[in-house]
């Protein structure tokens, strides 16, 4: 494991490096003065000026570059120039919002990707298998956005049963806050469950063919357990790789599910950020995005060893 | 789409023929599906001014109006009709994914292959894109607006930066699979030059999954217009584009819900072609 996370260091330092150079030269690659773009159109030289100061401009490239990485390491992310307030508070105020649709995404995305496809991959029944694939497909081809405003219709709308706009924390009031994230959840987690589910499916099939299936069948071992012990826990592999990949896609998909449901986390933080150039929340938010993606990628390659000794980290 | 048989004779394959293998994935019930979804987005979308000469502007005297003969998804909140303003998106979000998905299909298998010509710049690209892989969809699409600027050009740029990683990976994984076959090192001892292997050589027999990769990757181009388009930092009003005016209607979707489900499911009809296509062509292209 120690050598497995030694060897994978370099590459995941390379990543984040380009990362932060990338988000580093954000506010440098846009044509013109990004100080005069910041300030506005009508805005007098001396605003600009002490922008140019506040954003660095006025120093060396180099300098300007481990300046800016070592208040991240240290935790002064910057000043916003949208808000006025530091970065670390902007985002300090919004995480938790995010991490509870995440966490909950998350789990609804274990729960029903792996459940479907524990149900398509052994029904017997061909009606069974069918309406698991069709549901499935039918997920596939919706993005999360439309699952959202689907539910918010059926939902909110139609049936009135839950609240589609706004938020609570969980923390604050358990029983309403859950009711709040429960439809974008579902919302972002629906859509990738079904092609997490596809892939249980496939290889719980694939594996079925086996040999050692076919002794344990032989040995007497009772239909379940060989499903369980013997099919689906060599069949997660490529399950827990594409929740690991998802991960991404999970954090990128929270910033238009938010947006549809009105919940104040770190998407709606960006949307606004990337609207009002505010690049110093920008540079932190993509630099910290990249950061979560790599660890959980890192996390499933762990994971994934642990599932199947076969796979060695060495 | 040509006849097999008029296709000039320096094109043919010795296997089947590009051409007829690709008319074979429009003879399946998933190809005629897709063919059929295509040609009628594509040709509602191109009829547009026909249609609707008015524009995607033309305000009538009710906003909001609900869904009636005159106007079948209703109007809007400057009592534009919504029906018209979906066609004029489609042909927004067609006009979008048909020039960018191509381009990056081209920049992609080129970067892909490049290792043929220069190892050192292959190996260089790879790690560019994966450095690219690895920033998650939606945030790459954010820092693009940050540089560009919401609008036309920052989606196209968006997707098509989105598309190279796919791209240049398949490329390259059939070129090092092709590259020690018998053809190549024959064409190399014939001193062909090997610019040349790359592009007549090797890029036709690995352009299959590059093709079932541009159709998925379709799929994909709507999906990131979409997403930019409804937080608010893809196309601009007033031109209308599938995922704008799902970010507007998402705010009126209780008074009417029209707004939202007539480009919603134009967006979901144009992703189920893409879908059926890329089925079609790759169980056209598996089966040789």
């Amino acid at each position: 494991m120690t050598r497995y996370l030694l060897r994978r260091t370099p590459s995941i330092l390379l990543v984040l490096f380009a990362t932060s150079v990338i988000a580093f030269l954000l506010p440098r690659l846009v044509p013109g003065d990004p100080a005069a773009v910041v300030a506005g159109p009508d805005a007098p030289p001396e605003t600009i000026a002490a922008i140019r100061t506040q954003l660095g401009l006025d120093k060396p490239l180099i300098t300007q570059y481990f300046d800016w990485i070592g208040g991240l390491f240290t935790g002064d992310l910057g000043q916003s120039l949208q808000f006025r307030r530091p970065v670390a508070e902007l985002i300090g105020a919004r995480v938790g919002s995010t991490v509870q649709l995440a966490l909950l995404a998350g789990l609804f995305l274990v729960i029903f990707g792996i459940g479907l496809g524990i149900l398509a991959g052994s029904a017997r029944s061909r009606w069974a298998r069918t309406l698991v694939e069709g549901t499935n497909t039918g997920f596939l081809a919706a993005p999360p956005f439309l699952v959202g405003l689907l539910l918010i219709l059926v939902f909110g709308v139609i049936v009135r049963l839950l609240p589609t706009s706004g938020e609570i924390s969980v923390l604050d009031n358990p029983n309403f806050g859950f009711q709040y994230l429960l439809l974008p959840a579902l919302a972002l987690a629906l859509p990738m469950s079904a092609g997490v589910a596809r892939l249980v499916q496939t290889s719980m099939l694939a594996v079925r063919q086996e040999d050692f299936v076919d002794l344990a069948v032989a040995k007497g071992v009772p239909p379940l357990r060989i499903s369980i012990r013997h099919v689906l826990r060599n069949s997660l592999g490529p399950a827990v790789v594409a929740l690991g990949i998802r991960f991404g896609d999970l954090l990128a998909g929270a910033v238009v599910i938010e947006a549809i449901f009105a919940r104040n986390g770190l998407g709606q933080l960006a949307v606004a950020g990337a609207q009002g150039n505010d690049y110093p929340v920008m540079q932190v938010l993509i630099v910290g995005a990249v950061f979560v993606a790599v660890i959980a990628q890192l996390l499933t390659e762990i994971s994934l060893s642990a599932l199947d000794p076969r796979v060695r980290l060495g | 789409m040509t006849e097999p048989v008029t296709a000039p004779p320096r094109r043919r394959r010795p296997r089947g023929g590009t051409l007829t293998r690709y008319t074979t994935a429009f003879r399946t019930p998933k190809g005629i599906a897709a063919a059929i979804l295509l040609l009628g987005l594509v040709a509602v979308a191109l009829l547009a001014p026909v249609l609707a000469p008015g524009g995607y502007d033309e305000q009538t005297r009710s906003a909001l109006a609900s869904p009636s003969g005159s106007h079948w998804l209703g109007t809007d909140e400057f009592g534009r009709d919504i029906l018209v303003r979906t066609i004029y998106g489609l042909r927004t979000d067609l006009s979008l994914i048909l020039t960018a998905v191509p381009v990056s299909l081209v920049i992609g298998t080129l970067l892909g292959l490049s290792g043929y010509v220069s190892a050192w710049f292959g190996s260089l690209m790879q790690r560019v894109l994966d450095i690219i892989l690895g920033f998650p969809g939606l945030i790459l699409g954010i820092m693009i607006v940050l540089i560009v600027g919401a609008g036309w050009t920052a989606l196209f740029t968006a997707i098509v930066i989105a598309g190279l990683p796919g791209f240049g990976r398949l490329a390259r994984g059939g070129l090092l699979t092709e590259q020690q076959r018998e053809y190549v090192l024959a064409a190399r001892v014939l001193g062909v030059k090997k610019s040349t292997v790359m592009i007549r050589h090797i890029l036709p027999n690995v352009v299959d999954p590059l093709l079932v990769q541009a159709s998925i990757f379709m799929v994909v181009a709507i999906f990131i217009e979409a997403s930019l388009s409804i937080v608010g930092l893809g196309i601009r009003p007033p031109e209308p584009s599938l995922g704008a005016m799902l970010n507007v209607g998402a705010r009126y979707i209780s008074e009417l819900p029209s707004y939202v489900l007539g480009p919603g499911l134009v967006l979901l009809l144009l992703a189920l072609a893409f879908t059926l296509l890329s089925d079609a062509l790759n169980q056209a292209a598996t089966r040789r």
